[in-house]
């Protein structure tokens, strides 16, 4: 890793200078009314890195919300062709929660069988982190994640009063970095410590993440499922902001000339009611309990058990996108712990 | 093709969701709602093994997981009996032998056919379960020296809905298995055989068999295994002698779409097929 510093006014002109260049796609966080969004900047004067939360995370440019896999010609079952986006992508100040997101989102892409739509835009991609810098409410990410998002990170930014820490982790970082007004480092390693645990979260998992699995297996029957699903709406708002999930459904698409077709694969979740639905009609999780047992128990026991790491990174979005209030993980196991 | 970056066609060939080119060679009608269907592929076998499926596309009308009904071949035919439940399956009913479709597979685990060489057979199959259990009951046919006894139970709703009339009429004469059928209902068909539902054929068995020497593939509808296991437990059968086939909603084929999760498991790929005591106990199992 190598270690330097920029000041804010130099990384922002950098970033102007990386946009006008267009060597790539230049994403960041923008505001969007009171929130805040990732999405392609015009000017680096529009790019936000002092932000709470996004409202969707950045898995949207690896695992669009609609995607295109295959196009055809209607009814010519031998005219299937692939289709890939290949674009190169930077997309700048991602919390670190998000990049350890993303570690979870390469494993299940990766690891079995390859997807290579997914992860040809991760290799076309480049990182730069954030140690957030703000507070919000909902977060808990401290006590579910372990720096895992230094793993997909190129480079990581570390707010220090007018400059930023750089800490550059890859090859490709390093490039990207290049023509950047980066100067030598003078912070010590307590002050960049301090630093990137500047932001405290109020909430906290109560159960450390390594006795979950087990504690979800001994619990597949306590009540707590029954009175949240109770509440639930299904609408799907907590898998559909999950920087983790990425259920999908896949769809035909014909256009209106019936010369061309596309297959389209979209987000799905299993909180909605039609997700584990079969042919004949048969749906293994009819109870709305039923389902949002299976979400947590996939982010605390599924997902662990496949790819040996927990499977919530504690962005806490599902807890703020949640109408009925029930959607947050620190929630159902409070709940789950008060009554025994 | 890539729009942007124009890689190769080799890099664009390794997408797993590319469909391969099959023929449909012979279909005929079985019942109302279900036909068989035999498929070529263009360029290989199928390689499946008895109790796998694979996903067949038609473009512009989408793409299901069926399972697959033939004993594995050395040529490229492949046989499935599709019932006709939604868009996909409607569409593949109205095509004529000539035309193509997309294929996907083989996906998924297998009946372990050669671990179970030496012993005996108890196929438990209801309704459409007949479909997967048929390739691996052909296999055991086509092998049947190197097993003991084999046994099959069939049970469907009622006359109309009974599959392979043909073959189980073949079964029924030959003198080295033993075969029993029954329907959940009878009234308005000419039917002199069982009626009842599938647990009834259990007892018809249970002289004949040695559970400690026999293994039980179970495949049928959701509902029907709970019954089965609890008969097959009367029968002391162990837990590890039982085998099922579960369906779900396999919608990739690959492990990745997370619909056919059944708590820890992708029943796409460490299933269909799973040892009963490898999944008891999975609650969203049975």
């Amino acid at each position: 890793m190598e270690i330097s510093k920029i000041s804010k006014n130099d990384f922002k002109s950098f970033i102007d200078q990386k946009i006008k260049k267009h060597e790539s796609r230049t994403v960041g966080v923008v505001k969007k009314g009171s929130q805040f969004v990732f999405a392609d900047l015009e000017s680096a004067d529009d790019m936000q890195l002092d932000y709470d939360v996004t409202i969707l995370p950045p898995k949207k440019y690896f695992q669009p919300q609609r995607e295109v896999l295959l196009k055809f010609v209607p009814k010519k079952a031998d005219s299937y062709v692939p289709v890939d986006d290949c674009e190169p992508i930077a997309i700048i100040g991602v919390h670190a929660y998000d990049l350890a997101a993303l570690y979870l989102m390469d494993k299940a892409f990766s690891e079995g069988e390859r997807d290579e739509h997914y992860m040809k835009k991760r290799e076309n991609s480049l990182l730069i982190g954030l140690y957030p810098t703000k507070y919000f409410k909902y977060r808990f990410s401290r006590s579910v994640t372990r720096e895992e998002g230094r793993k997909v990170a190129d480079v990581m930014l570390v707010s220090i009063g007018e400059n930023y820490v750089v800490e550059i982790l890859t090859e490709k970082g390093k490039k990207y970095m290049e023509g950047a007004n980066l100067k030598k480092n003078d912070y010590s390693a307590k002050d960049i410590e301090d630093a990137k645990n500047s932001v405290k979260d109020d909430q906290k998992i109560p159960i450390p993440i390594e006795l979950i699995p087990e504690y979800l297996a001994k619990n597949h029957d306590h009540p707590v499922w029954e009175h949240f699903g109770d509440k639930c709406f299904s609408c799907g708002s907590c898998v559909l902001v999950c920087p983790t999930c990425y259920c999908f459904d896949v769809k035909e698409e014909v256009e209106l000339t019936l010369l061309e077709g596309k297959r389209v694969r979209e987000w799905d979740g299993c909180m909605l009611e039609e997700f584990a639905v079969v042919a004949d009609g048969h749906n293994f999780r009819a109870q709305r309990g039923s389902r949002f047992r299976h979400r947590i128990f996939r982010k605390g026991k599924n997902l662990p058990e496949k790819f040996g790491h927990f499977g919530c990174v504690g962005c806490g979005r599902c807890a703020d996108s949640c109408t009925a209030d029930i959607a947050g993980p620190v929630k159902v196991l409070n709940y789950m712990e008060e009554n025994k | 093709m890539c729009e942007n970056c124009g890689c190769s066609e080799q890099t664009q060939k390794k997408s797993i969701y590319l469909p391969e080119v099959a023929t449909l060679k012979r279909k005929f009608q079985m019942t109302s709602v279900d036909s068989f269907f035999e498929f070529e592929l263009k360029n290989r076998p199928l390689g499946h093994q008895p109790g796998q499926f694979a996903e067949i596309s038609i473009p512009g009308i989408g793409e299901a997981p069926i399972s697959i009904s033939s004993s594995p071949s050395q040529d490229n035919k492949f046989q499935m009996v599709i019932r006709n439940v939604g868009t996909l399956t409607n569409a593949v009913h109205t095509m004529e032998p000539g035309e193509l479709v997309g294929i996907r597979g083989p996906y998924g685990t297998s009946f372990p056919m050669n671990n179970l060489k030496g012993k005996s057979l108890l196929f438990v199959t209801g309704g459409i379960g007949l479909v997967p259990a048929r390739s691996a009951i052909l296999y055991a046919l086509e092998h049947r020296k190197e097993y003991k006894d084999v046994a099959i139970l069939f049970g469907c709703k009622d006359p109309s809905q009974r599959l392979f009339t043909d073959e189980i009429e073949e079964w029924k004469k030959r003198d080295d298995i033993i075969f029993h059928e029954s329907v959940d209902r009878a009234t308005g068909y000419d039917w002199k055989g069982n009626v009842g539902v599938i647990t009834t054929l259990l007892p018809k068995v249970e002289k004949s068999i040695n559970p400690k020497e026999t293994y039980a593939i179970i495949v049928g509808p959701p509902v029907m295994y709970k019954y089965v296991i609890m008969g097959l437990h009367d029968m002391e059968f162990a837990d590890d002698h039982i085998i099922v086939s579960l369906e779900r909603r396999m919608k990739c084929g690959v492990g990745k779409c997370g619909h056919c999760q059944m708590d820890n498991k992708y029943v796409c790929q460490d299933g269909p097929v799973f040892y009963y005591d490898e999944i008891k106990h999975l609650k969203e199992a049975i």
